[in-house]
């Protein structure tokens, strides 16, 4: 799967009802000639922009455009904004709709089953990590007035408020305080879920009137997908210029870097995951770490096996005979040790990463709660992750590059 | 269908006459798990054919096949040692139970260890999971299976120190059983509530948890599992008697002069380490317990417990071993749990042994 697919929601469309389904079609084209063109994309020269990050330099000023994830939409209409959130495996089922409009204005005509959320947001509860992260990236961390718990948060910004006591805690799931949100009344509570899964939970808080979105940036096959969620947020925040100029540095730079991976001449074999007694979970072809592993120019042995949970569930023996013989190990659960890693497994002493301390794990920014920064700021960074890939698997094309979420255990 | 009488009013009539049958049925119940083992060590996701396992078993393995020769020794062969040593001691704990407290559904869960054991592995991974205190254990590698073995031990022998306690003062073993049935039914409510609020990659742990596993047994872990099993089969087989006198109720077997309470910590204490020590390093694992002594009742046709208790600990082998086997689905990569597989089959054998029953009663 390529990493690069236009979305079929561009902005254009609901201004120019007539152009969007032509547009739809130019887009497959478009995303057709990526998959049959994918062997050239690696031979592209190193700082050539990619065609997508062109699409997002076209939006109108006030507005952005979706070119990587396929689980939202965004469309602009008179003064109000649409955000519709699908399921990218079915788009027909199911699909939520929310009207971001002005505050004090009037509601509009039709989409009867969407809900209203007045914009700009003034203040945001954000149930998990990832929701600080969107905020903390668009400079807006002073509005997050709640998260689900104080432990999952990593931004120093946040951290402080925290500190100040300015920020409560809600919890998750059936623990969330409802009367704690009902009480502080936030602008929007943003939660994770089910992609179409309606708020049919969340009927205490509709009906004390606080409005509730379900991100489920969770179901994107690549990093800039997932990353590309924040423009959800950029939306209610009415900081399309923000994320204009942000997100595109980063995809600017994660296409560069990508391209350098794609060169490398070596592709050095690479395992996921740390196993527990019989079964070791892997990335499958659509999750998002293939994606990066591909783009660091990497061998992954289960690269083009799919799995419907995004991970494969294998048995220790399926995976030994290939971490017996793989040059990295990477994202080894919570350790920092060699000599953790060893006490959990005496076996693992087998496997060639270990025996050549060539073992790298995802948890160098894990703060005194215990809280891991790479699933917070890192969803928002996949250039910086994508650096540290290449820097582990490929020093001699970022010598500089200090490690920034990685850490070789020691 | 209570185990006792029928049969072993009949056994003492023609003791030597059953003798030579009730042997052979054990010799066959050796060369099944003989064979069990075989094919349990030939299968598993990774293809390799059974004369180059045969091969590596025997150490004349092609020195460069790295990756074949540690998929039989550090992968099957223990996992294979691990159903052994797991099949026997639930069968024999099983059957233990179910003669001490006269039930046919007591099994080695009856008495609370494998809650017990729960409760200590939950401590370690729900309680605290994030705070900096479990950071700190976790770096300093404690976190290792090492913890998660002592920790299911230390919780399967608080409970048993309590049953044991009680086991003391009580005179009636059907209270013993109702402990053990509420021991592990508050163990249970501490886990789920802990479940509530721990976050849910944590939960994800407790869970694979379990399922039950018998790979990652290796090395010291096999050999103190081991240890532990044959000194639980060792108080058992010594245990032969004592449950002999108790089919007949406990009245009974103190007018025959036996030491009821003193017999009664000797199984107690067997049946602790035989349940304990498989739950510690393997989590907990379903219905062999229930299963095997039924089975093995059925096929010895016998209620002697000198031979009842080696053919309990053979079947309960045999039944692992197979189960494994299954587990493995050969020709995929995937391995079911192992709790799962037990469960599916040990339950329908229960019933067909039930069921089967009254039928053969009639005739």
């Amino acid at each position: 799967m390529p990493n690069i697919s236009p979305s079929p929601g561009r902005a254009g469309g609901a201004a120019f009802p007539f152009l969007r389904r032509p547009s739809g079609w130019l887009l497959s084209l478009l995303l057709a000639s990526h998959l049959v063109g994918w062997g050239q994309a690696r031979v592209a020269p190193p700082g050539a922009p990619a065609r997508p990050t062109r699409l997002g330099q076209a939006a109108a000023p006030g507005r952005t455009t979706v070119q990587y994830a396929k689980g939202f939409r965004l469309a602009y209409a008179g003064n109000y904004k649409v955000i519709s959130i699908q399921n990218p495996f079915a788009p027909q089922a199911n699909v939520v709709r929310y009207l971001l409009v002005p505050r004090g204005a009037a509601r509009p005509v039709g989409y009867p089953d969407a809900q209203v959320i007045e914009t700009p947001l003034r203040s945001l509860v954000g149930l998990s990590s990832m929701h600080v992260a969107l905020a903390d990236f668009l400079g807006a961390a002073d509005l997050v007035v709640g998260v689900g718990s104080f432990k999952y948060v990593s931004a120093p910004r946040v951290r402080q408020r925290i500190a100040a006591g300015q920020v409560y805690e809600v919890g998750q799931g059936k623990e969330l305080n409802n009367e704690l949100l009902v009480a502080h009344h936030p602008d929007l509570v943003m939660t994770t879920g089910w992609p179409g899964e309606g708020v049919d939970h969340f009927q205490t808080l509709r009906a004390a009137g606080v409005p509730v979105l379900i991100n489920s940036e969770w179901v994107e096959t690549t990093p800039l997908a997932r990353a590309e969620w924040v423009k959800v947020l950029a939306a209610l925040l009415n900081k399309e210029a923000v994320v204009n100029q942000k997100f595109d540095a980063v995809a600017r730079e994660y296409q560069r870097l990508a391209a350098l991976g794609h060169q490398a001449a070596k592709k050095p074999s690479v395992v996921v995951g740390l196993p527990f007694k019989d079964v070791w979970y892997v990335p499958d072809t659509d999750s998002y770490m293939a994606q990066f592993l591909r783009d660091a120019g990497a061998t992954y042995h289960w690269d083009r096996t799919k799995a419907p949970s995004g991970s494969l569930a294998l048995s220790f023996e399926a995976v030994a005979p290939v971490a017996l013989g793989a040059d990295y190990w990477l994202q080894t659960g919570s350790l920092t040790t060699r000599a953790a890693l060893l006490a959990q497994d005496a076996r693992y002493a087998a496997f060639a990463p270990v025996r050549t301390n060539r073992v790298f794990n995802n948890n160098l920014r894990t703060n005194a709660q215990g809280s891991n920064d790479y699933w917070e700021s890192g969803a928002m960074h996949p250039d910086l992750i994508l650096a540290d890939l290449l820097r582990i698997l490929h020093p001699e094309l970022l010598p500089t590059w200090t490690l920034r979420y990685y850490q070789p255990l020691r | 269908m209570n185990p006792a009488p029928p049969t072993l009013g009949a056994e003492p009539q023609s003791p030597t006459a059953r003798r030579p049958r009730l042997t052979q049925g054990l010799l066959g119940l050796v060369v099944l798990v003989v064979l069990a083992f075989v094919l349990d060590v030939a299968l598993g996701p990774v293809r390799i054919p059974v004369l180059t396992v045969a091969r590596h078993l025997l150490g004349h393995g092609a020195a460069a096949d790295t990756a074949t020769a540690f998929i039989v020794h550090q992968i099957r062969l223990p996992k294979a040692l691990t159903a052994l040593a797991v099949g026997s001691g639930l069968g024999v704990s099983g059957l233990q139970m179910q003669t001490l407290f006269r039930n046919p559904l007591a099994g080695p869960s009856a008495l609370g260890l494998t809650a017990g054991a729960g409760l200590g592995v939950a401590l370690v991974m729900l309680t605290g999971g994030g705070g900096a205190s479990a950071l700190a254990v976790r770096q300093l590698g404690l976190a290792g299976s090492w913890a998660l073995v002592l920790a299911a031990t230390a919780g399967a022998a608080s409970v048993m120190a309590l049953v044991l306690a009680l086991a003391a003062r009580l005179r009636d073993n059907v209270v013993l059983l109702i402990v053990g049935l509420m021991v592990a039914s508050v163990t249970g409510a501490i886990v789920s509530l802990w479940q509530y609020f721990s976050a849910p990659e944590q939960i994800q742990d407790y869970l694979l948890w379990t399922f039950g596993a018998l790979g990652g047994v290796t090395g010291p872990h096999l050999a103190v599992l081991a240890t532990v099993v044959a000194l639980g089969l060792g108080l058992a087989l010594a245990s032969a008697k004592p449950l002999n006198a108790l089919l007949l109720g406990e009245n009974y077997a103190r007018s025959l002069g036996l030491r009821v309470r003193r017999s009664r910590t000797l199984i107690i204490l067997s049946t602790s380490l035989l349940a304990g020590g498989v739950t510690a390093f393997c989590g907990p694992i379903g219905f062999v317990g229930i299963a095997v002594p039924h089975l093995t009742r059925a096929l010895l046709g016998t209620a002697d417990h000198r031979i009842l208790l080696p053919g309990a600990c053979l079947l309960g082998a045999a039944l692992v071993l197979a189960c494994d086997c299954l587990a493995q689905l050969p020709g995929s990569q995937i391995t079911l749990p192992i709790n799962v597989v037990t469960s599916l089959l040990g339950a329908p054998v229960v019933l067909w042994v039930v069921l089967r029953r009254p039928i053969r009663a009639a005739a």
